[in-house]
């Protein structure tokens, strides 16, 4: 499917409006989460020096894929992964994500920020041609050089673990549809998050632990997409024992 | 293959998954699989995974963002075994 040069243009216009407001609105959305919510993230150290390196390394697509218990999941896991103003300086490298449409659309406030928050809106369950339109958008800009982020399982998890079975296609399909891409597996949850909610808790201390991989399947058609999403799944799974693991 | 056989095995297909059995009892062409059959969105690979079996084909990831009635199913299962 082509993106239509409309679609196109509108992308790089999105992009361009939250690069230059990103001196003003990357640093304030971090301040706000950590002086207004307490929230401190742990590990993102080396995730930070992780990213940088696939980043610096390569000019070949990359796609963070983690796992996802509340509705600010995406702004948190970037900010795992780089600091403001590294992400002032490499805004391609602040992940392109695709929120569902109804969390984000219900005030004004929300509607901007998503749109300098490089969000391409989804509609889960909606019509089949507009979330492959949306699919094609984000794969576009990834292929530009953008990052992108997805949640392999498709929604928050709802047992508030992953589910490695899970049937869902999308990141199988973006990963095959940009030859050699890389993906970044994330695992970031909170020490008092014991299952998923709309957002942490006041004070909540995340850790961060990842992996790198490069997917791979012989199989065609949507068997190949769901082999590659299982494959990125597992790894998350791994990533999720370790997590336990080591709070023991 | 017919239209018809190709529109009775879709229907067997998706059965389980459907959660208005109202709805999927007076299935035609033009029923939406989400919308009037309920079947979750997630289940729809599944569901499309079981027609490539069924029908010894493969359907591009692309090739589900046509399909939407039991109809779209049908017509894309008789282009492709053509």
């Amino acid at each position: 499917m082509q993106v239509a040069f409309r679609d196109r243009l509108a992308l790089l216009v999105q992009r361009e409006v939250g690069r230059l407001l990103g001196p003003v609105w990357i640093p304030a959305a971090v301040a706000v989460l950590r002086w207004r919510h307490g929230w401190q993230i742990v590990g993102s150290g080396a995730a930070r020096r992780e990213f940088a390196r696939l980043r610096r390394e390569s000019q070949a697509p990359l796609l963070v894929c983690a796992n996802h218990l509340t509705m600010v999941d995406s702004f948190l896991i970037a900010i795992a992964l780089g600091s403001p103003w590294w992400y002032v300086a490499h805004f391609s490298a602040l992940p392109w994500n695709t929120p569902e449409r109804d969390n984000f659309s219900r005030t004004w406030w929300l509607r901007i920020a998503t749109y300098v928050m490089k969000c391409i809106p989804v509609e889960r369950g909606g019509d089949r041609r507009e979330i492959g339109r949306t699919l094609e958008r984000f794969i576009y800009m990834l292929g530009r050089g953008d990052v992108g982020l997805i949640f392999p399982e498709g929604g928050r998890s709802r047992s508030g673990r992953i589910d490695p079975e899970a049937s869902t296609y999308g990141v199988g399909r973006v990963v095959k549809s940009l030859p050699g891409c890389r993906v970044l597996c994330v695992y970031l949850r909170g020490e008092g998050q014991a299952a998923y909610s709309d957002a942490p808790a006041r004070g909540e201390r995340f850790r961060v632990l990842f992996a790198s991989l490069e997917p791979k399947t012989e199989q065609g058609g949507m068997r190949g997409s769901l082999a590659i999403t299982r494959q990125i799944l597992a790894r998350l799974a791994a990533l999720e024992t370790e997590w336990f693991d080591a709070r023991q | 293959m017919t239209e018809k056989e190709a529109f009775e095995t879709v229907v067997k297909i998706i059965t389980p998954h459907a959660k208005n059995p109202a709805a999927l009892a007076s299935a035609k062409m033009d029923t939406n699989i989400l919308d009037d059959l309920k079947v979750n969105s997630a289940r729809l690979v599944d569901v499309v995974l079981a027609f490539e079996d069924a029908f010894d084909i493969e359907i591009a990831d692309e090739e589900v963002d046509s399909v939407n009635t039991i109809g779209d199913c049908v017509r894309l299962i008789l282009a492709k075994a053509s």
